[in-house]
């Protein structure tokens, strides 16, 4: 035990993960205390926020607002990978090259300032808050998915060409079997930049509800301890998604966590 | 030994190469001959020696046709073919494999690549994987291979596509003098399943290459008359091992005609 103790304060070593679960139910409990102790009336404690979340769940629809929420995530999540995917390989093409590089560079713009544009575009509801969200999760997923594109390097190429194939299948062989695994660890941080989207986009057409509806809803009311309760329902729907996607990878490309040595 | 050297297989004439306003090699000309012994299939190994930095990874890649020599041209004999990618295997100093396929996989995507059917490609992979004894190994991704197998895993997938041609970049860097032997010991038997098999060795490592290949190239830079190099590097001499020998010696490493050759081959390296 005591073994342990002292490796977790070595830089890269490895540690069991039933030492790793305790680590993490310590400091969890370490944050629960730190957050009870130190509200001083600011902040609503963790029993309120459990109370609210309750409540909200009991009469204020949080399920359903979670399960609308989780559904815009996951849709715009799927477009986000069929475009983001689809520009990102166009840059092995010169012709597209300059697109690709103006579609990185939209990760610049503020989603507030383009909502006017989308809104002409798609006249509002669901359409709006999908189109909006794939927007802001495609500049960043296009811009990280052409580095690993990039960073392909050119002996891969080479040894695709040794074994006879032509350039377009070199282009399948080694830019999207080979990135694949890549690809979907990239969606799968994109997804958490989503979620972070979303109560801004779902602020725009309330009518269709959502938890980031709801959120603001509460935000503006000063419910202190409902919003709270939302946000934690929200960093757990997302955590949960977050590892459905790394299951799904590890299902997918199962070679992508072999020979990890750290 | 009744040996003698007839048809060439692969001719390099006068090429030279350039990247990035340097040039890498200058009037390169060499051949590799058909090695025939009677009554024995016996394929060629040549060795390119030389000292680091010189152009070897250089020129095979444009032995290999990844590479378009500035001037000059490599063509495959007898059909006189001139090179280009996929003609010649290549297996490179990483062992370079499709790391999202298993072994298998990667022998397969090969052979249908040569224009085999799937099931074809399946029967053809798995013979050569159990060649090479790596059977149990067919559902293993590179990751998962050790670094002597993922070199029989890569020298068998470019066997499944390439005829008869194989190049070798740096085969035996990092092995111990075991797994130095038994890359020795596949090379020899690659090249003897077939009368034209033919297989370049890229390395620097002298003992090694002469314990592997029937002839020796040397690649280096000529001198000007104040002894400084000159931009871009050529065959500087060859060593037929064959006539020396020291090819299929029962016992190379203690054979006496070794180490002169070893020291002699050395002293050339000091001055390329």
């Amino acid at each position: 035990m005591f073994v342990q103790g002292a490796q977790v304060v070595m830089p890269n070593r490895r540690v069991s993960s039933r030492a790793l679960a305790l680590l993490a139910a310590t400091q969890a409990a370490l944050a629960l205390w730190v957050w009870g102790s130190a509200s001083q009336g600011v902040l609503p404690r963790p029993a309120e926020v459990a109370r609210a979340v309750g409540a909200l769940w009991a009469d204020a629809g949080l399920g359903a607002a979670l399960l609308t929420s989780v559904g815009t995530s996951l849709e715009a999540l799927a477009i986000t990978a069929v475009f983001g995917l689809l520009i990102s390989y166009a840059c092995v093409l010169p012709i597209f090259r300059p697109a690709v590089a103006a579609v990185t560079t939209g990760r610049f713009l503020g989603l507030v300032g383009l909502t006017f544009g989308f809104t002409l575009l798609f006249s509002g509801g669901h359409a709006l808050r999908v189109s909006l969200l794939v927007f802001g999760m495609t500049v960043f997923f296009v811009t990280s998915m052409v580095a690993e594109i990039r960073a392909i390097p050119a002996r891969a190429f080479d040894h695709a060409r040794t074994v006879r194939m032509g350039e377009w299948r070199v282009v399948w062989e080694v830019v999207v079997l080979g990135t694949a695994d890549r690809a979907l660890e990239l969606l799968r941080q994109n997804a958490a930049v989503g979620w972070t989207l979303l109560t801004m986009v779902e602020g725009l057409t309330r009518a269709e509800g959502g938890a980031g509806a709801m959120l603001l809803d509460r935000n503006k009311h000063l419910r202190l301890d409902e919003v709270m309760a939302i946000q934690l329902c929200i960093l757990a729907v997302g955590f949960l998604q977050d590892r459905a996607l790394g299951a799904l990878r590890r299902w997918v490309c199962p070679y992508t966590s072999l020979g990890r040595t750290s | 030994m009744n040996a003698h050297r007839t048809d060439v297989l692969l001719r390099a004439d006068g090429v030279s190469l350039e990247l990035g306003g340097h040039r890498i090699l200058r009037d390169v000309s060499l051949e590799i001959r058909d090695l025939v012994r009677p009554g024995q299939i016996t394929g060629q190994v040549v060795a390119l020696l030389g000292p680091s930095g010189m152009g070897k990874t250089q020129l095979l890649r444009v032995l290999a046709g990844l590479n378009a020599p500035t001037a000059g041209e490599v063509r495959l004999t007898p059909r006189q073919v001139p090179v280009r990618p996929g003609l010649v295997g290549v297996v490179a100093q990483d062992c370079a494999l499709f790391e999202h396929r298993t072994a298998l996989g990667n022998l397969c995507v090969a052979g249908r690549q040569a224009g085999l059917s799937s099931a074809a490609a399946k029967a053809k992979a798995r013979a050569l994987l159990g060649r090479f004894g790596l059977r149990e190994q067919e559902g293993l991704y590179p990751a998962q291979l050790s670094g002597g197998q993922r070199q029989r895993v890569a020298i068998a997938q470019q066997l499944m596509c390439s005829d008869h041609y194989l190049l070798m970049d740096e085969p035996f860097s990092g092995l111990d003098p075991l797994a130095q032997s038994e890359v020795c010991r596949v090379i020899t038997e690659v090249a003897n399943e077939h009368e034209l098999n033919t297989i370049v060795v890229i390395t620097h490592d002298i003992r090694a290459a002469i314990e592997v290949a029937d002839e020796l190239w040397l690649l280096g830079r000529d001198r000007d008359e104040a002894g400084r190099p000159i931009e871009g590097a050529r065959i500087q001499a060859t060593y037929d091992l064959v006539a020396r020998g020291l090819k299929w010696h029962p016992d190379i490493a203690r054979a006496p005609e070794l180490p002169p050759l070893v020291e002699e081959v050395r002293r050339r390296f000091a001055d390329l």
